[in-house]
């Protein structure tokens, strides 16, 4: 009993550092903020290691922790953890200084995608990350997020359009990217 | 969308795609927190066990309570109304927050405070709508779709205030479950444009055992915040380590040093 118990902590350690990376990247699109990423996958993480005995043998154990992450990212936001920007421009959270190494250029673009992806409700926001960060399909999408393949269609279509409705967005298309 | 369809999707919005990727890179990867992640999935599991227990006791209470009433002869009419009874020692007021200042100073010549508005756990739906009209005239909106949403939960609202502005920082609702331990911490970071140029602010929280919390600046240099001593107020312009009242967390504030941004905060004692 006392040796399962070991194999399945170390088997839940070796999964939370391979996971840990892409799902604070995840985290950080969804609240646009280090911090309050760090918290969102660390809340999921607790989550998972409750339910480690019973997930840790499911085939995909990344699915499952995604649906957490999208669950505990929903009902913050259902709590309104939000933080006020004040009206005079405060930029608030997190990314309002440019890394000193980093072209200015790219941090405004970098600031003007995740104000963006800031302002769009949260399940279409969700939906433009797995889409289009995780590289989810529509039926993945829709799984992870407890909906309809429909629902995932209009959530990304309207999260899409709004995000290039946004000024600049198309500049940075151009000359951003990837490095 | 067919298959198809779904792949000329993507193919289209792999400008997208690669941005997001390109925003990523502003996080910061550290070690993953395995053992506080283990930690805090243990407290989850004892969390569960001690609701359900608690549960049981107070069903098991109310089952005596009648029991006894019973005992003394009642013709249960008088009896029950005893059994539905709320325990009563607590004061509260659920139409007005208890503020606490948690920091104050000069900065640029001017006077800043940070203060946090409490306000106590409504017990049923018609305090919760006495006291989510209270808030909202008092220009604090906790954002529920329905005031029982408030019911059970104490809300809470931090302000700061510079020269003659006051601005909500954040808000949250606080159940028995937002308790912090150890070094736990959950910082926010502002950045306050200023007409003698922009000044960041960190307002975070932690737990009751926290010593000394450390926010980093981004040119390596720190300010370090200390618990404050019992019974002093933050009115002297200290800032320091603060209980507020009825939150199970306690609070700090750090002001950086002008022309220093925002990198970490986190309990070092």
């Amino acid at each position: 009993m006392g040796d399962q118990k070991k194999t399945r902590d170390e088997e839940f350690q070796s999964f939370v550092i391979g996971c840990w990376p892409r799902l604070l990247r995840t985290a950080f699109l969804l609240s646009g903020e280090q911090h309050a990423a760090e918290d969102l996958v660390q809340a999921t993480l607790e989550q998972a290691y409750v339910a480690w005995r019973r997930i840790g043998s499911a085939d995909a154990p990344e699915a499952y922790v995604r649906r957490v992450l999208i669950n505990t990212h929903a009902r913050r936001h259902r709590r309104r953890l939000k933080e006020f920007l004040s009206p005079k421009g405060d930029s608030g959270l997190g990314h309002e200084q440019p890394d000193p190494g980093d072209p200015i250029g790219r941090a405004d673009s970098r600031g003007a995608l995740l104000k963006a992806l800031a302002q769009l409700p949260p399940r279409q926001r969700q939906t433009v990350v797995l889409r289009y960060w995780e590289d989810l399909t529509e039926t993945q999408t829709a799984e992870a997020m407890g909906c309809s393949v429909g629902a995932v269609k209009s959530n990304a279509a309207k999260g899409i359009a709004k995000l290039r409705a946004i000024p600049g967005l198309d500049e940075t298309v151009t000359y951003g990217g990837r490095k | 969308m067919n298959a198809g369809g779904q792949e000329y999707d993507d193919m289209t919005h792999r400008d997208i795609s690669l941005l997001l990727a390109d925003a990523t890179d502003e996080v910061e990867i550290g070690l993953a927190p395995v053992q506080a992640v283990m930690r805090g999935g243990r407290r989850r599991r004892t969390r569960r066990w001690a609701v359900a227990g608690a549960v049981a006791l107070v069903i098991a209470g109310s089952t005596a309570s009648l029991a006894v009433t019973g005992l003394h002869g009642g013709d249960g009419k008088r009896g029950a109304p005893m059994a539905t009874q709320g325990p009563t020692a607590e004061e509260r007021d659920v139409n007005a927050p208890q503020r606490t200042v948690l920091a104050s100073g000069t900065a640029q010549g001017e006077e800043w405070q940070v203060f946090i508005d409490v306000w106590a756990a409504p017990r049923d739906e018609a305090e919760a709508r006495e006291q989510l009209a209270a808030m909202k005239q008092r220009g604090e909106n906790p954002g529920v779709g329905r005031p029982a949403e408030l019911i059970g939960k104490k809300a809470f609202f931090v302000w700061r205030s510079f020269g003659d502005s006051d601005d909500l920082s954040l808000l949250d609702l606080f159940t028995q479950e937002s308790t912090q331990s150890g070094t736990d911490i959950q910082a926010f970071s502002f950045k306050l444009e200023r007409p003698g140029g922009p000044l960041h602010m960190v307002i975070g929280h932690v737990a009751k055992t926290a010593q000394r919390v450390t926010c980093t600046w981004k040119d390596g240099t720190a300010t370090e915040v200390l618990r404050a001593p019992e019974r002093q107020d933050a009115g002297g312009g200290e800032v320091a380590i603060r209980s507020a009242e009825g939150l199970p967390v306690d609070w700090f504030v750090c002001l950086a040093p002008e022309g220093k941004a925002y990198k970490s905060a986190e309990v070092t004692e």
